[in-house]
């Protein structure tokens, strides 16, 4: 009785908003720490199997005049030979390969999505494992255009020269799959879905061949024909999954220590390993990981539980295309020895420097705490909710003035508590639940418009459709806040419990997305924070609502959207057909989150503070 | 040059079984065929023929193998041990119509005489138990779980009586995750007369026979009987291996294939690139030379002087290779030539015996006779709740219909939903394609699933056969060691049938499937979230009670039904009387 009768005091019904404020500051500080060495990691190989960089390579001499020719092919075809769909490189590829005795596939793939076709045609080939059974396989994969839209030459000529070299080692454990896919985006996509038969005919032809369970997938993404200088490791699945650790890991150790390679992560080109760049690093894996697109042609495997990367050549350095064949056929050994499937090291965590990383353990609280103050919050107005209006007036009037001496009132009372039942504050009034439950349902279900919308326009129309959706943002709390007080009268109750409801609901949203897509969930919850800060009590001056109102409309998701515009120096448009893209081939989830769970708090968050002026009106 | 296909080749092989089961002393008969296969592979079969009885304490009949079938009253023994997967695209028609091969591991299958169902278990077991020993493999694990009854795939080849047709129990195993390797290879040779020693068996050689690209060794034991009524036992020991020509000859130079030398390499000099420091690598279009002594490691050693006197038919090494290519042999074996590709030789008892082939460009292959279905089987779908498997199964001929029995041997875990299994051909099922369904559903823990399904495929289509699962969860105990490497699922069995006669005639294995199931993580954090999980539960559902739990006197409640009403006053009469009770006792 004593917990319950301290829980229900006004005593602590007011620290919760100080608890909340001590929770978000407590969530962004962790995070902030996280890149000091006591609380970050090493990295080191959980699976003794992989053994990276136990092996001799002997990939060069000769292969590299093979190599050579290769390339020039290649450069001969050009950019356009996958792009315009007539089979031109798809043909020529499955030439070289049948030459070597492979095994050669082909898969057309067509998508049509916000108003835009991207078709190609896809090439690959299986080189059996001698003795090998077919159960189990592995990816080495080009893309014909890398994701910065150029040709990936050397990179497409070194994956044709490994197989010309691979197949003549016995040693294979699982079959390897060479493929050449026509784009970095839809192709993976296509192939893959259609190697588990998820694919859509005829728009997807089905793969005429294929080989057992893939067990880790590398990408070469090399678009010169010179030099470079370091290899940037690229890691982003879709939807913010994250391949196993010990993949990159060993791509690390095999390129830094074997090769001697400089490894890279996430476009820090330079990295001193302190603090700044730690985080820096950190800061940008968690907006790749947060939006959720696919950042290599890696990326659509991700989701079918393959662990892969992409190991793009950075930069003019004296490390050539032996270098990097080399270091893939090093890693190509260690994934050969894999026993099991990747899963001693850790599928939740987040990189800040290419040996330094956070696991879920440490990194999670962070935003946990962020997505509890929400939930605090809501706890707190709903014990408010239920106590009488008298009461209320007089925790009011505490608020305004003397303080001090209310204060050892309500000490007194809770003192008292246990022994007096008939206490005030113990009687619960009803609340007025259907009408704002309704009302928060709504404003969810609303999100479904944008969604559908921003997911189905023509491409022509993007940019255009935003700012018209934008101008609507800005007045549309004020408009629903108009509507909903004419037509329903509601109370001062009503919006205690609509803002209630609304921030349990963006707690539990953001406490389970923090397991899944941590990053996603942490950005969201900083966003909104400040809505748990909105009072929903009508008694202000029109000031602090037009205040409190231009704050909300610095913190829209249409403002995120620009501000993801700006930090990729790309028009809107193009993001936002990225996005259309995503959810029509990728199958990401991340607008969901947006306009469903985010936009509609937002909403909500905007309809409270027009309240004010309402109410008061 | 299409003289020769496979079954006229087969006859003549199969010439000394006739002699041998003519003469009785002559009981023991050995031959090997090699036969050169596209992209410089060849096809090396062995195969030994012992015929014995029970009783007999002289014969070439193997005495351990036959105390096993007499103990186990097996009447009818298939051992098969195979490891790779035959390319009948690249190699054509499998070799003895496929009877010898068995799917990938150990796969075996007999016809126990018992008289029930029970007694045939138990038969079965003891069976499992003593060739466990025997071959030093795994047999033992082929529990009630993954053996079946087949209805429709198998038929006994031996003579039996049709009285003990009856009586016989035909039961099938398979173990698709044993690997086969050298200690299985020692006791099938020692089942040899000549103990590979002399004779043809002198070439098997562990390193070589696990080096092929696949490789095959089986038993078949069965009883044959003479007209006269005269039974015997007849066991016929194969090995088939496919050896990669390039690969065999290059162990020899260097065990590292190292980039050669750019001299080495041929280049398209007719690049525009060409010449300088680039090289388009021209594929390699000739017959790589080669001898028996290179691709085995020794020459023959002589012939097993216990092995049937040869005739003209039964002769000891066959070569089978295109009529232009030359061919060299050592002295003192004597040639017969059966057909321009059928080259067959008697060896010298005491003279080694070695065949070398000389280069041969541009290559030249035999033709290569399709054979009459080629299947793939994937599994289709992702995540750990349910999954589903495809078999492609394509009919090459361009005017016959190939009917079959599709036979899948799965897990109980793996539960598949029978309302799903679909044929189609380019995405229609026009009723005609299954003909006929046996199903015997999974038992857990107890038994696997055995589904059989009598197909039909026109000439020149392809049946993309379908059906959906559903993963079971198992109890921690029950994953392997290496439980993260998933669950390997038998191949699936497809025996085509003759139209008229409705025989099983070839078989197909597919490869097997790698299945992967929700898999605990078996480490210390997993224990760790676990409890820290249910503290974390206990303490929110408490709070959580404490919370939006009311405590209200039950005399307080206002209003209420009739039953509280009567049950407060009973309560408040009750507190009365014992508070009126108690007064005088503490005055």
């Amino acid at each position: 009785m004593s917990i319950l009768t301290s829980l229900r005091s006004t005593r602590i019904l007011k620290f919760l908003p100080l608890v909340s404020a001590l929770c978000i500051l407590v969530g962004i500080t962790w995070l902030l720490l996280l890149p000091l060495d006591d609380y970050s990691r090493r990295t080191y190989i959980s699976e003794n199997a992989l053994l990276p960089g136990q092996v001799h390579t002997y990939f060069g001499g000769s292969e590299q005049d093979v190599f050579r020719a290769y390339r020039h092919e290649v450069t001969a075809l050009g950019k356009n030979a996958s792009a315009d769909g007539s089979g031109v490189m798809a043909e020529k590829i499955r030439g070289i390969f049948e030459a070597f005795g492979l095994k050669v596939g082909k898969q057309k793939f067509e998508y049509t999505t916000a108003g835009g076709v991207y078709a190609g045609e896809n090439v690959y080939a299986v080189l059996q494992a001698p003795r090998g059974d077919a159960t189990e396989a592995l990816v080495l994969c080009a893309a014909w255009i890398n994701t910065e839209g150029e040709l990936n030459e050397s990179g497409v000529a070194l994956v044709l020269a490994l197989a010309r070299y691979l197949k003549r080692w016995s040693l294979w454990s699982k079959d390897i799959i060479f493929l050449i896919t026509s784009d970095s985006r839809a192709g993976p996509q296509a192939w893959v879905d259609a190697y588990h038969d998820l694919h859509t005919p005829p728009a997807v032809t089905s793969l005429p061949l294929k080989s057992g369970a893939i067990q880790g997938v590398v990408v070469v993404d090399y678009p010169t024909s010179r030099g470079f200088e370091s290899l940037h490791i690229v890691y982003d699945g879709i939807n913010g999954q994250l391949p196993n650790l010990d993949l990159i890991n060993t791509a690390v150790r095999i390129a830094s220590g074997q090769m001697g390679i400089r490894t890279t992560l996430q476009e820090m080109w330079s990295h001193d390993n302190e603090y700044k760049d730690r985080l820096r690093t950190m800061l940008r894996g968690m907006v790749n990981q947060g939006l959720g697109h696919a950042s290599g042609p890696h990326s659509s495997f991700i989701p079918y539980h393959i662990d892969a990367i992409t190991l793009q050549a950075y930069g003019d350095g004296w490390h050539d295309e032996v270098t990097l064949g080399r270091t893939v056929e090093s890693l190509f050994r260690s994934l050969n020895n894999l026993l099991e499937h990747f899963h001693q090291s850790f599928f939740f965590y987040l990189l800040m420097a290419e040996r330094r990383f956070v696991s879920i353990g440490t990194y999670l609280p962070s935003a946990m705490l962020i997505a509890v103050n929400f939930t605090i919050a809501a706890i707190g107005l709903w014990l408010k909710s239920g106590r009488l209006n008298d009461k209320e007036d007089e925790d009011n009037k505490s608020n305004d003035g003397k303080g001090s001496e209310e204060k050892e009132g309500l000490l007194k009372s809770g003192e008292k508590a246990p022994s007096a039942d008939e206490q005030p504050d113990l009687v619960s009034e009803e609340r007025p639940l259907l009408l704002s439950m309704a009302f928060v349902v709504a404003i969810h279900f609303l999100g479904f418009i944008p969604l559908y919308l921003f997911n189905n326009l023509d491409e022509k129309n993007f940019t255009r459709a935003f700012y018209v959706f934008t101008l609507l943002n800005i007045a549309l709390p004020s408009v629903l806040c108009a509507i909903f007080t004419k037509s329903f009268a509601p109370t001062s109750l009503h919006f205690t419990l609509i803002k209630c409801f609304s921030l349990l609901l963006l707690g539990m949203f953001l406490s389970a997305l923090a397991t899944l897509n941590f990053s996603l969930s942490f950005l969201i919850g900083v966003f909104a924070s400040p809505i748990t800060f909105i009072n929903p009590t009508p008694k202000r001056k029109w000031t602090v609502g037009a205040a409190w109102m231009a704050l909300l409309q610095g913190l829209t998701p249409t403002t995120a959207l620009v501000g993801v515009a700006l930090y990729w120096g790309e028009p809107l448009s193009e993001i936002l057909k990225e996005a259309a893209f995503g959810w029509r081939v990728w199958g990401m989830w991340t607008q969901v989150v947006v306009w469903c769970v985010w936009w509609p708090a937002w909403i909500i968050a905007g309809v409270l503070v027009a309240g004010s002026w309402a109410v008061e009106a | 040059m299409r003289l020769l296909s496979w079954p006229s080749i087969t006859q003549l092989l199969l010439a000394p079984l006739v002699v041998a089961s003519a003469s009785e002393y002559n009981d023991y008969s050995e031959n090997l065929l090699l036969k050169s296969l596209p992209g410089n592979s060849v096809l090396a079969s062995f195969r030994f023929v012992s015929n014995g009885t029970f009783d007999s304490h002289h014969s070439v009949f193997p005495r351990s193998l036959a105390q096993i079938l007499q103990q186990s009253q097996t009447k009818e023994l298939h051992l098969k041990f195979t490891l790779g997967r035959w390319d009948a695209e690249q190699w054509g028609r499998q070799i003895w119509d496929g009877r010898t091969a068995g799917g990938t591991g150990v796969e075996l299958w007999a016809w126990v005489e018992a008289a029930d169902d029970s007694e045939a278990d138990a038969r079965w077991t003891t069976l499992n138990n003593a060739l466990s020993g025997l071959f030093c493999a795994s047999l033992n694990f082929i529990d009630s779980t993954r053996t079946i009854r087949p209805v429709m795939s198998f038929q006994p080849d031996g003579h039996h009586s049709p009285e003990r047709l009856e009586r016989l129990h035909l039961l099938h195993g398979t173990l698709p995750r044993e690997p086969v390797c050298t200690e299985n290879l020692t006791p099938f040779l020692k089942l040899l007369p000549c103990k590979g020693k002399a004779g043809i068996s002198s070439l098997l050689d562990g390193h070589r026979l696990f080096d092929a690209q696949w490789q095959s060794m089986s038993i078949d034991v069965k009883p044959v009987c003479e007209e006269s009524g005269k039974c015997q036992l007849q066991m016929e020991q194969t090995v088939d291996m496919v050896l990669d020509v390039e690969r065999s000859l290059g162990k020899k130079d260097s065990p590292v294939p190292k980039p050669p030398p750019i001299e080495h390499l041929s280049c398209d000099q007719e690049k525009p690139y060409a010449g300088g420091d680039s090289c388009f690598p021209l594929s390699g279009v000739t017959d790589l030379p080669w001898s028996l002594s290179e691709m085995f490691g020794r020459p023959i050693r002589g012939s097993c002087p216990l092995a049937v006197v040869p005739t003209e038919e039964a002769t000891h090494v066959c070569v089978n290779i295109a009529e232009q290519r030359s061919i060299f042999v050592s002295q003192g074996s004597e040639e017969r030539k059966k057909s321009p590709e059928l080259r067959c030789f008697i060896l010298n008892e005491n003279l080694d015996f070695d065949i070398i082939l000389p280069e041969l460009s541009p290559s030249t292959n035999i033709p290569l006779t399709p054979p009459p279905l080629y299947a793939s089987r994937s599994l289709t779908g992702h995540g750990q709740e349910r999954g589903g498997i495809q078999a492609v199964l394509n009919n090459p001929s361009s005017n016959s219909t190939v009917e079959f029995v599709y036979l899948e041997s799965l897990p109980w875990f793996m539960k598949p939903y029978l309302h799903t299994l679909s044929a189609t051909i380019s995405g229609k099922d026009d009723g005609n394609i299954i003909q006929d369904i046996y199903y015997r559903p999974a038992l857990d823990r107890k038994r696997g699933t055995q589904l059989e399904v009598r197909l039909r495929v026109p000439p020149r289509e392809t049946v993309l056969l379908n059906y959906e699962f559903d993963k079971a969860v198992l109890r921690y105990t029950e994953y392997p060691p290496d439980a993260n490497r998933g669950f390997d699922i038998a191949p699936a069995i497809i025996s085509i049938l003759d139209p008229t006669s409705q025989k099983s005639t070839f078989s197909i294995r597919t490869t097997s499937l790698l299945l992967s199931l929700p898999t605990p993580d078996f480490s210390m954090p997993y224990n760790v979230i676990i409890l820290t999980s249910t503290v974390m539960a206990l303490a929110f559902g408490s709070i959580f009670n404490i919370l939006v739990r009311r405590f209200v006197g039950a005399d307080e409640v206002l209003g209420g039904g009739l039953v509280s009403k009567i049950r407060g006053r009973i309560m408040a009469l009750v507190a009365n009387r014992r508070a009126g009770g108690d007064k005088p006792k503490t005055e």
